[in-house]
């Protein structure tokens, strides 16, 4: 093959030009890493900094939100299963109840102020009491007798000795309660408030006794 | 309402040969007027003096109406009346058991309220019920001895409402033995039915049929009561009046008897004054008052009876000659209209 001419002006100029070229093509494309871009460095840049306070993270609070109703209801945590209704099952909640009472009104003898051991009871929880319908403006409630079991804002729920779970509206009745010896009349009319409501309750004499 | 305290209810004119008497009435008084008579003939004479006699005890104990004994051998035979004595109706309490097995108690608002037995209101007081009326049928199934009501309404006489009256008790003829027993039990005390007689001279009396019969009957109150109708002028005035038109009569015989009467015996009084009345005689008519206790929670025919200004509840029988009679029927503002 002939050799290249070397033409001594030609040559010379693509040289040139054959370096430019190259050039600007390797750097077109090979990537340059971010570190050799001296230029971009070296720019004066301003880098805006975030205003960071730690932030805690908002605690799930601890006590649990409660059930509403309709869920108590669901659950059916305060019906009585009927194998669990016999009168023998609630007599040791009598017993503690009169053990309660007693402490209550310190020690209840013969001797106590019938006024002072009224109060007491007015703010005592009354589950485990044996109840008795003295009078009553229906007459089949008369005579009724049991422990109590749940006392609602207006109903008792009490045992008969019968094993029969019976409910008593508050309302226009006259229950009787025994202590050693104590006997105290609760008119139910005026005793329509919640076990739990009742204890913070003042009572007042207002209106007629009368049922 | 309160002006009209009295209501004559019933004034009829019938003619029958039999007079049905509705025995289920309680009577404490039987009066007669026999004008232009000036002794009893002794017919009605023995029929007054033999009225059956009737005990009063003290302080019954009212569950002692429900022994068992006392029920099979009096009650269910129909043959026992009894009534609480000196109870007000409108105060107290009232007992009353009829011969048909009725027992009726009267009860205030508290003595029912603690008694615990089923009972109505009192028709007679209204909006606040302050009166209740326990009415049981003994002779009902469900009130025999050991059902279950039997055994309620005893254990509340017994231990809830312990009811104690004085009680007045009949029986009828033969019957004597069944409350022997319960009568062994308490302190009674045996009565007869007291009979007054009167001679009343120079009478007024109206012509029964031509005059209006409230004012006949108020003629009748007055001449039972001896107060005279004469209106002659004195500081005091009267205004009870022999009605016109009226025939002066020598003598006239008045009769009343007074105590606990059974309905048979008013019955015996009846026939025999009928039998009077039907001969020939100066006076073509006869009249016989029967009234009923004041204070008692029955009238006739088991309705409720009350008391507001007075508690009257009677009838009047005029027999005549021609087998006609009228009946005049008289109850107070609390009580209700037999049919």
């Amino acid at each position: 093959l002939p050799g290249v001419i070397h033409h001594p002006l030609v040559s010379l100029q693509s040289s040139f030009k054959a370096k430019a070229f190259t050039e600007a093509f390797l750097k077109n494309s090979i990537q340059q890493p971010r570190r050799h871009d001296l230029q971009n460095m070296l720019s004066h840049k301003a880098v805006i900094l975030g205003y960071g306070r730690p932030k805690k993270e908002r605690r799930k609070s601890a006590k649990a939100r409660g059930l509403n109703a309709r869920q108590k209801r669901e659950l059916k945590v305060f019906q009585i299963n009927p194998e669990h209704q016999r009168y023998e099952l609630f007599l040791p909640l009598h017993e503690l109840w009169r053990q309660y009472i007693i402490d209550l009104c310190g020690g209840l003898k013969a001797t106590s102020n019938p006024q002072v051991v009224q109060q007491k009871l007015l703010k005592a929880d009354f589950h485990g009491a044996i109840l008795t319908v003295v009078r009553s403006k229906c007459p089949s409630y008369v005579g009724t007798s049991g422990i109590l079991v749940q006392e609602f804002k207006h109903v008792f729920k009490i045992i008969t000795r019968d094993d029969k779970l019976k409910v008593i509206p508050k309302r226009n009745s006259v229950f009787a309660v025994e202590i050693n010896g104590f006997v105290s009349h609760i008119y139910g009319s005026k005793f329509e408030y919640r076990a739990s409501e009742r204890a913070a309750k003042k009572f007042k004499l207002k209106g007629t006794i009368d049922l | 309402r309160v002006r009209n305290a009295e209501r004559c209810a019933r004034f009829a004119t019938r003619s029958s040969t039999r007079v049905k008497h509705e025995g289920a009435v309680s009577t404490v008084q039987v009066s007669v007027l026999l004008p232009e008579c000036s002794s009893a003939p002794s017919h009605l004479d023995s029929v007054l003096n033999n009225f059956s006699s009737f005990y009063l005890i003290k302080k019954l104990p009212v569950y002692e109406l429900l022994d068992r004994h006392f029920l099979e051998t009096a009650v269910y035979h129909g043959a026992v009346f009894g009534l609480s004595y000196r109870t007000r109706i409108d105060e107290d309490n009232c007992v009353a058991l009829m011969p048909n097995g009725h027992l009726t108690l009267s009860l205030d608002k508290d003595s029912f309220e603690i008694l615990g037995f089923e009972g109505k209101p009192s028709r007679f007081k209204h909006r606040t019920a302050t009166r209740f009326v326990v009415s049981v049928d003994l002779t009902d199934s469900s009130m025999a001895p050991g059902r279950r009501s039997y055994l309620r309404l005893l254990t509340s006489l017994k231990s809830r409402l312990q009811l104690q009256t004085d009680f007045l008790l009949s029986h009828h003829p033969g019957g004597g033995a069944s409350i022997q027993p319960l009568l062994s039990r308490c302190d009674w005390s045996q009565h007869r039915p007291e009979v007054n007689c009167r001679v009343l001279t120079n009478l007024p009396c109206p012509a029964p049929l031509s005059c209006d019969p409230h004012s006949f009957l108020e003629w009748l109150g007055a001449v039972d009561a001896g107060i005279s109708c004469e209106n002659s002028s004195s500081s005091f005035l009267s205004s009870f009046v022999c009605p016109e038109p009226n025939t002066m009569h020598r003598h006239a015989l008045s009769v009343s008897v007074s105590g606990l009467l059974l309905p048979h015996d008013i019955h015996r009084l009846l026939q025999e004054l009928r039998r009077y009345v039907e001969q020939p005689r100066l006076a073509s008519w006869v009249s016989m008052t029967v009234r009923g206790f004041a204070d008692s929670p029955v009238s006739c025919s088991n309705h409720e009876h009350g008391f507001l200004r007075g508690g009257e509840n009677f009838y009047t029988l005029m027999m005549f000659h021609d087998h006609t009679y009228q009946l005049h029927l008289a109850m107070g503002a609390h009580d209700v209209c037999p049919p």
